[in-house]
This record gives structure tokens, sequence and C-alpha cells, in this order.
């Protein structure tokens, strides 16, 4: 192995504490909007329900696709910088990346067609759409933010770090989890 | 002359002529943080009741109603706002100061103050001075009345984009420093506050139901958020000025 | 004082003559801003928080010309006096045996105080813009001008203690400011404090129209002003003797 690991503690831990903190933080605080929006659902059921039909099922199972598919991506870069196959973990990384953006750029067409079609914030459930859909949007696009830093320092001959990799998987997995919450809540459970 | 060492420490430049070094103008200040904010809870909480705030989906009577009721302690509350609100900017200033002890230079250190200091006006000032004109002619027609009611709270807890911006500048600070002034989880915790922020926009747009001005995540949710990261951010201020050298001045 | 000529290029002369320069627009600015306080006839005599909403709308009205103009310049160049507030940090961060710690805060209290001051005059100007609105609207805007204009005082008592708390502990061989600049400096936060009340009271002496709220609060802020501008200029005339730019 020809990585260094500058005073890293030897625990099992992949990646950063701090990076861990970030996630759970962000799990409990999505986690707390998805349980006020189960509660709001639950008082007006009837309502959402409506409203949900006209969500595409079709587009919902894309974007899911997609994001699994960065995340295997993601995950497979992880494995090659642990062999010291950076070139390999580079293409691969960007690959994740790419799909982040396939993603949002799927996300974008979904909300013209909505808002297009009349459906804003003025209904509930939509309010919750777009914001649950817009947080993670941002966590989305921080995170394609983070996966361009690990690049960069990949490229880097002498910061190539494992614990750098592990904490843009981390990240990013962490969208993925959230992402496939969002859909269950939003578009699955009827 | 303006020439200054460097201390052992590395980074926080020696003051010329230093006496024998003291720390106790940095304790002086520090205090001030937990001692404003207790006094803003005291005065925002039990006696001006604008957090948890009144409800938006009420009439007009019943806005003037409200004001009625808790005319002498909103008055009291507001007037000593009047007094002790720059403990505000002598907390703001001190995490400002101790930014620019960061190796990320000076730039986001007065972004942070600059936001802070103008976001205290309509965070904070503008509320007092609304219920505070509202409860010194109680005979004001009732509409004014609901209008001072609508104007303060939707100031006081809709001016996000200057604190946003502060946190933004505050995080994005603290993930460049090399000197470890603050720790780096405290830059995660900022970005939810961010996050929170941009989700209470929505009260502007909703008066009832979870997201308006006390729905449960466009306010409480992003209290708690806010208490939670204002209680670490004092925190990380103490753990900074414990550790700061004594005598040491920032990067000019 | 004369800036050496072998010394004019340095960038620690260009440091002197900027600060005087920020001290002398604070002058000029101080001149025009007394002009336009004694231009504006709502404080000859300062407007009593009783009178109706018909006396103040009729007062909008009859004196719009004069508060316009009044107002509009207190906009233009109130906030011309916060170069001359930098120059007291710029001088704080000069005090040996401390951190710079007061200096930033003081900055922090002086951009709100300033943002604040800047409020008062727009909800005047409000109030003369449109002299037919109803005259409960007027009553309004006039009440949120005075109460800005007399009450916060939270940032000036903020920044005066971050003052005298700086003075007290330049305990260095050469200090920046005479101590007596501290106890000044508390002296005008302590004769300003009771102005808060102005908000609260619609008669007597510290109600927004009485001795204390108006006449001791704003002598106490522009003496203190005016004695600062002194003291800083000697400050800066000394710094430039310390530092060799000048003799």
């Amino acid at each position: 192995m020809t990585i260094t690991e500058p005073q890293q503690p030897k625990t099992d831990l992949p990646g950063d504490g701090h990076m861990w903190f970030m996630v759970l933080g962000d799990l409990i605080i999505f986690g707390a909007y998805f349980i006020v929006y189960m509660v709001q659902r639950a008082m007006a059921p009837a309502a959402y329900l409506q409203a949900q039909q006209h969500l595409s099922i079709t587009i919902g199972v894309l974007n899911t696709l997609v994001l699994l598919t960065s995340s295997w991506f993601v995950a497979q870069a992880v494995r090659a910088t642990a062999t010291a196959d950076y070139e390999r973990a580079i293409r691969l990384i960007c690959g994740g990346g790419a799909c982040g953006v396939l993603f949002i750029a799927i996300k974008a067409y979904e909300w013209t067609t909505k808002i297009t079609h009349g459906y804003t914030t003025s209904n509930e459930f939509f309010m919750f759409y777009y914001m649950l859909t817009g947080v993670h949007v941002f966590h989305v696009a921080l995170g394609i933010l983070i996966l361009g830093i690990v690049v960069r320092e990949l490229r880097n001959t002498r910061r190539r770090r494992l614990s750098m990799v592990e904490q843009g998987a981390t990240y990013w997995h962490m969208v993925d989890l959230l992402w496939l919450v969002i859909f269950g809540l939003l578009y699955v459970m009827r | 002359m303006s020439t200054t060492v460097l201390s052992a420490s590395g980074g926080d430049p020696v003051a010329p002529h230093a006496a024998p070094a003291s720390k106790r103008d940095l304790w002086i200040v520090f205090w001030i943080f937990p001692i404003f904010f207790g006094l803003f809870g005291v005065i925002f909480v039990l006696l001006a009741r604008v957090i948890p705030p009144p409800r938006p989906d009420v009439t007009t009577d019943q806005k003037v109603q409200w004001f009625a009721a808790h005319a002498t302690t909103i008055q009291i509350g507001f007037a000593a706002v009047c007094v002790v609100f720059g403990g505000a900017a002598i907390a703001n200033g001190y995490v400002a100061y101790q930014m620019k002890r960061m190796s990320s230079g000076p730039t986001f250190a007065y972004a942070y103050m600059g936001s802070m200091a103008v976001g205290t006006l309509p965070g904070l000032m503008l509320v007092a001075l609304c219920f505070l004109a509202a409860t010194l002619r109680p005979g004001r027609q009732p509409r004014i009345i609901a209008l001072l009611y609508d104007l303060g709270m939707l100031s006081f807890n809709g001016s996000l984009g200057c604190f946003a911006t502060g946190y933004l500048a505050f995080a994005i600070a603290i993930l460049y420093d090399k000197n470890a002034i603050f720790p780096k989880w405290l830059a995660y915790v900022s970005i939810w506050q961010i996050v929170t922020e941009v989700i209470a926009t929505q009260m502007w747009v909703s008066s009832a139901g979870p997201y308006s001005w006390n729905g449960s995540i466009a306010f409480w949710l992003a209290v708690i958020v806010f208490g939670f990261w204002l209680n670490c951010q004092g925190i990380c201020l103490k753990l900074a000025t414990d550790r700061q050298p004594a005598g040491s001045r920032p990067l000019d | 004082m004369q800036i050496l000529a072998e010394a004019e290029e340095l960038p620690k002369a260009t440091n002197i003559k900027t600060q005087l320069v920020a001290l002398w627009i604070a002058a000029a600015s101080a001149l025009i801003l007394l002009v336009a306080f004694i231009a504006f006839p709502g404080f000859w005599p300062p407007m009593s928080p009783e009178l109706t909403a018909d006396q103040v709308a009729s007062f909008y009205r009859d004196h719009t010309a004069w508060i316009r103009f009044s107002m509009v310049t207190f906009n233009l160049c109130g906030i011309m006096l916060l170069p001359f507030f930098c120059v007291v940090v710029v001088q704080m961060k000069r005090m040996a045996t401390q951190s710079q710690v007061f200096a930033y805060c003081y900055l922090s209290a002086v951009v709100s105080g300033a943002t604040l001051f800047a409020l008062a005059d727009i909800f005047y100007a409000a109030a003369a813009f449109r002299p037919g609105r109803d005259p409960d609207l007027i009553l309004l805007l006039n009440d949120l001008g005075w109460m800005v204009f007399i009450a916060p005082v939270g940032m000036i008592v903020a920044q005066n203690l971050m003052l005298a708390l700086a003075v007290y502990h330049d305990n260095g061989p050469n200090p920046v400011f005479p101590r007596w600049v501290g106890h000044l400096s508390l002296l005008t936060l302590f004769a300003m404090v009771p102005s808060a009340c102005a908000v609260v009271m619609t008669n007597g002496p510290l109600a927004w129209d009485g001795p204390v709220s108006f006449w001791l609060r704003n002598g106490a802020f522009a003496t203190f002003t005016i004695v600062m501008f002194f003291v800083v200029r000697a400050a800066i005339h000394r710094q430039a003797i310390e530092e060799g730019v000048a003799r």
C-alpha cells in the first residue's frame, strides 16, 4: 500500500468523524421533516392523495435508478482508491458526479412540468414536495461540489488520501438514502 | 512601528511593547456573548412573547386584544432591548474577531460582521419598534395595529437573507481554516442553519400550517436548530478563547 | 504637522493621510448634519408625542419643503460620519497590551448603529412624501421615525463601552488616547441610556421631546463626537511622529 495517512486515528470508522456528525445530524433533521409530513398527511389524507396523483411515478423511478447507479460508481471508486488505482477512481467519481447532474436535470424538468400545469406551493402537498425535493437537490449540488473536490485532490499526487474519498462517499450515500425515503413518501405511499 | 513578531504558536502575531500578557480583554468580551443571549431569551420569550410567535391566522380584533393583553411586558421588554441590543454587536464582533485569526483570510470575517451587523436591524429592532408603536397608542385604528403585528412578526422571523449570508461566510471560513480556530463540525451545523433559513422563507407565503411563521417547520424546527447552533458557537468560542495565546492579535 | 519628504511615499504615510482625510470628511459632514438638524422644523421645539393625528398631519402638510430638505440631507450625509468611527477603530487597533478584540466589536456596533440612523429619516421622509395621506397613517410614520431616532441607544452603549474598556486596557508606555476619554465615553453612555424610555412615555422629561431624551441625549452624543474629533486628530499626529513619518 502506497497511501500515506497523515495522523489518521486508528479507528474502524471510514472517513472522518466530522462528516459522520454532519450525516447523522442531517438525517435527524430530515427525519423531523418526514415526521411532520406524515402527521400533516394523516390530517388530510384525501387531499394529499388527490394531489399525489399528479406526480409521475415513472420520473420518480428514473431518478431513483440514476442515483443508485451513481452510488454504485462512488462505492467502486472507494475500492479503486484503496488499491491505489487512482485513474479508475477518478473516472468512477466523475461518473457518479455526472449521474448527479442528470438527476438534477430530470428534477428540473419535473418541476417545470408541474409549475406549468399550475401545481404550485398553494397546495399543501406540493409545498412539501417542492420543499423536500428542493432541499434534497441542494444536497445533491453540494455533493457534486464535494465529489469535484475529491477528484481535484486525487489528481494531485501529493494529496491523495483514502479518507477524503471515504468522506465524499459517505456524504453521497447519505444523499442517496434521503432520496429513497423521499421517493417512498412522496411518490409511492398512496 | 507596525512590524509584528509571530508568536511561537505560529500565525498569531504578538503585540509590540507587550506588557505581561493577559487575556482579560478577551474574557470580558466573551462573557458578553452568553449574557446577551440570556437576556435576549428572557426578553423575547417571557416579556415580549414573540418566541414562540403569536399566530398569523387570527382576525384584526384578536391582534388588537393580543397587544392589549401583553402591553406592559412588551413595553418593558422592548424598552430594555433598546438599551442592551448592542450586546448582539459585541457577540457577533467577537466571532468575527476569532474568524480573523483563521488562515482563511479576512474576507469572510468582514462578510460575517457586515451581514450580522445589518441583520440586527430587521432581525431584532424592527419587531421591537413595531410592537412598541402598537402599544404606545392603543387607541390606534385596529387595521393599523394589525399592520404593525404582521410587520413586526414578518421582519423578525422572515429576515433570513442576512443571516444565511453570515452563516455561509462562517461555514466557508471554517472549512478553509488550517489554524483550527473552530472545529469543522461547526461549519456543518452552520450549513443546516442556512438550509432551515431557506425553508423558512415560505412563511412569507403561508399564513397557516407548518410553513407559517409559527409553523412546525418554518418556526419550531428552525428555532431548535438555531438554539443548538448558538450553543455550539458559544462553546466553540469559549474553547477558542481558552486556546488563544495571551497577548496575541489577529493577522491584519 | 508636517509629513517628511523622505517618508512621503511609504504606506505608513498614506495610512496617516487617509486617516486625516476621513477625519475632515467627518467634520464637513457634521457641519452639514448640523444644518439639517436646524432645518428640520420638528426639532424646534421637538414634536410632542401627545399631538393628535390631525395635528401631526397638518405639521407635515405645512412644513413639507423643510422636512424633505432636512431628511434628504440626513439621508445623504448621516452615514458619512462612518469613516470617522473607522478612524477610531484604526487607532484602537494600535493600542498595546491587548488583542484588538475591542476594536472589532466596536466596528460591529458602529455598522449596526449607522444602519438604524439611516432608518429613522426614512420614516420621517415617508411621512412627508404624501401630505394627503390619512392622518392616522402619518401619525404612525411619525411615531416610528421618532422612536427609531431617539430610543435605540444600545449600539452607542456598546460602542462607548468597548472604547472605554480599550482605553482602560491600553497600559503601554504610549497610550493612544488619554485616560479621560474612557471616562467621557462612559459618561456619554450613561447620559444616553435613559432615552430608551421614550418608547413608552408620552409626556415628561423622558418622552422623546423631553429634556432628557432629546436634549441631553443628542447634546451628549454631539459633544462626545466633537471632543473625539480633536482627540483622534491628536492621536494621528502622535502616530505620525512615532512612526517617523512626520515631525
